[in-house]
């Protein structure tokens, strides 16, 4: 590291020490805008989580002629596995099917009919790319054609509402954090000008001796992003903080990846670096 | 040395100075005198290369205002100290931190610095005072701190911007002594003044600026 590094960021950081209440006010936005952008990253996250389980949960149920034996059965399964859409097929005996019914209804369609009445079955759970109202209907349509399926029974209009729901919240959700983000980011960048200006005079004193722009810019850079850093640290064990209360008193409810306060911290350090850049274009140049 | 030729100045839409022509050779001392407003502050201005003329040449050793780029500016004004009347100091910092930032903020070494820094210091006669604060400071002590921090990076002029306008009589008389001292050793300065009878006592050429017109 060069002298005039080190110089710039000892003079960085005695800075902060010396302008403590624009130092404060910073840190404190920077970490109030964080922790807002943060939580709102967490839902989103969570909402979306919660939507794709959803339509992985949703599967098409394949009833079977009842006449098949079990070597064509195994030779439909495989039939079905190699179509386009399916991801997964899981084959539901008449026996199956029937304790499915006692768990589910408590009635025994045995002892009222003196036989199993309940075709075998597939299951079948669709690929993610296929998780559309159309694409769901292509992979039912082609399933339908093959010999030996009486009838494929799916939730078509459950389908069709969560794929509206789906692209109405996640044109909500871009709109909403555009605006928080950008909040955020004006919130932080007036805010270090704040600092900025608070030592306007530095500046113009640094201008008046003949300090090149590079050597003016750096302690107020390095400040931008200290300021913005401790802020992005603080507001990510808040954000943790506030996901661990949760999680004590509703297990698996909201998920958070490490990732995620990562990026937050990164994201402070960016403001930061950003923020001062925007304040300085003000200062310079005014001697 | 310093030459200004045919220099207009407008700001926005008020004419500060009309038609300057000053050549200030090396070694000379140079004092403007004129009243408040009359733009003697802005000629400073343009020599120290803040602004630049509307119209006419400005040239300060080998830099010419016409072809200045924004990155020669800082090493024009390594070359050219500057002190004001409200000394433009760092009052949280003490002496030898105000005048050491001049040379810090040019990229000088750090041994270096520190013996320029007990140099200038010398040279104004506050060594003692080094490490004293600048509140702590009467005004004529805070001036020469200013002088000192203009002298630090060895400059081949030095702009006086009303040095005294703020000082009480007695310190007046040690900044006056302060400055012949430094012409003496060779170093050119340009001082302005809206006090007269102040030059009379410096063994300087004067010249009377009014209504931004040299008139005398």
């Amino acid at each position: 590291m060069s002298l005039n590094l080190l110089y710039s960021a000892r003079e960085g950081i005695i800075g902060l020490k010396r302008a403590r209440m624009a130092t404060a006010i910073t840190i404190s936005t920077v970490t109030i805008s964080l922790i807002l952008l943060g939580i709102f990253m967490v839902l989103t996250l969570n909402v979306h989580r919660i939507v794709s389980n959803f339509r992985d949960q949703m599967a098409l149920e394949v009833f079977i002629d009842n006449s098949l034996s079990s070597e064509e059965i195994r030779l439909l399964e495989d039939q079905i596995t190699q179509e386009e859409g399916v991801a997964e097929v899981l084959f539901i005996s008449k026996e199956e099917a029937l304790e499915r019914f006692r768990e589910e209804f408590g009635d025994d369609p045995l002892e009222l009919l003196g036989e199993n009445p309940l075709p075998p079955s597939f299951q079948i759970k669709i690929q993610q790319a296929w998780q559309t109202p159309e694409g769901i209907e292509d992979v039912a349509k082609n399933i339908e054609r093959i010999r030996g399926i009486d009838e494929v029974v799916y939730h078509q209009n459950l389908f069709r509402m969560l794929d509206r729901y789906s692209r109405i919240i996640i044109i909500v959700d871009i709109v909403l954090f555009s605006i928080v983000l950008l909040s955020a980011i004006l919130l932080v960048s007036n805010t270090l000008r704040l600092t900025i200006y608070s030592q306007r005079k530095t500046i113009q004193i640094m201008e008046l001796v003949g300090a090149n722009q590079s050597f003016i810019r750096r302690p107020y850079l390095i400040q931008g992003i200290l300021q913005a850093g401790v802020g992005g640290c603080i507001a990510s064990l808040v954000v943790w903080g506030i996901w661990r209360g949760i999680e004590f008193r509703f297990p698996h409810l909201i998920e958070i990846s490490p990732l995620l306060l990562l990026a937050s911290v990164f994201l402070s350090l960016l403001l930061g670096f950003w923020g001062s850049l925007l304040g300085l274009k003000r200062f310079l140049n005014t001697t | 040395m310093i030459q200004l030729t045919e220099v207009w100045y407008w700001a926005g839409e008020n004419q500060i100075l009309s038609d300057i022509n000053i050549h200030v050779k090396g070694g000379e001392l140079l004092c403007i005198v004129g009243p408040s407003g009359a733009g003697k502050s802005t000629l400073l201005r343009l020599i120290h290369m803040e602004i630049f003329p509307t119209q006419g040449s400005v040239i300060v050793a080998d830099y010419n205002a016409q072809m200045m780029t924004e990155k020669q500016i800082p090493f024009l004004r390594r070359k050219v100290g500057v002190v004001f009347q409200d000394f433009k100091l760092l009052e949280d910092r003490d002496v030898f931190e105000n005048v050491a930032f001049a040379l810090w903020a040019t990229g000088v070494r750090r041994k270096k610095i520190k013996k320029r820094v007990f140099q200038v210091l010398a040279e104004v006669g506050l060594s003692h005072k080094r490490y004293t604060l600048i509140p702590e400071l009467s005004g004529g002590e805070q001036q020469k701190v200013a002088i000192a921090r203009a002298l630090a990076n060895e400059p081949f002029v030095l702009l006086a911007d009303e040095p005294t306008g703020n000082l009480d009589a007695e310190s007046t008389e040690e900044i006056l002594e302060l400055l012949k001292r430094i012409n003496g050793r060779g170093m050119a300065i340009l001082m302005t003044t809206h006090k007269e009878d102040l030059v009379k006592t410096l063994p300087a050429r004067m010249l009377q600026i009014r209504e931004g017109k040299i008139v005398g």
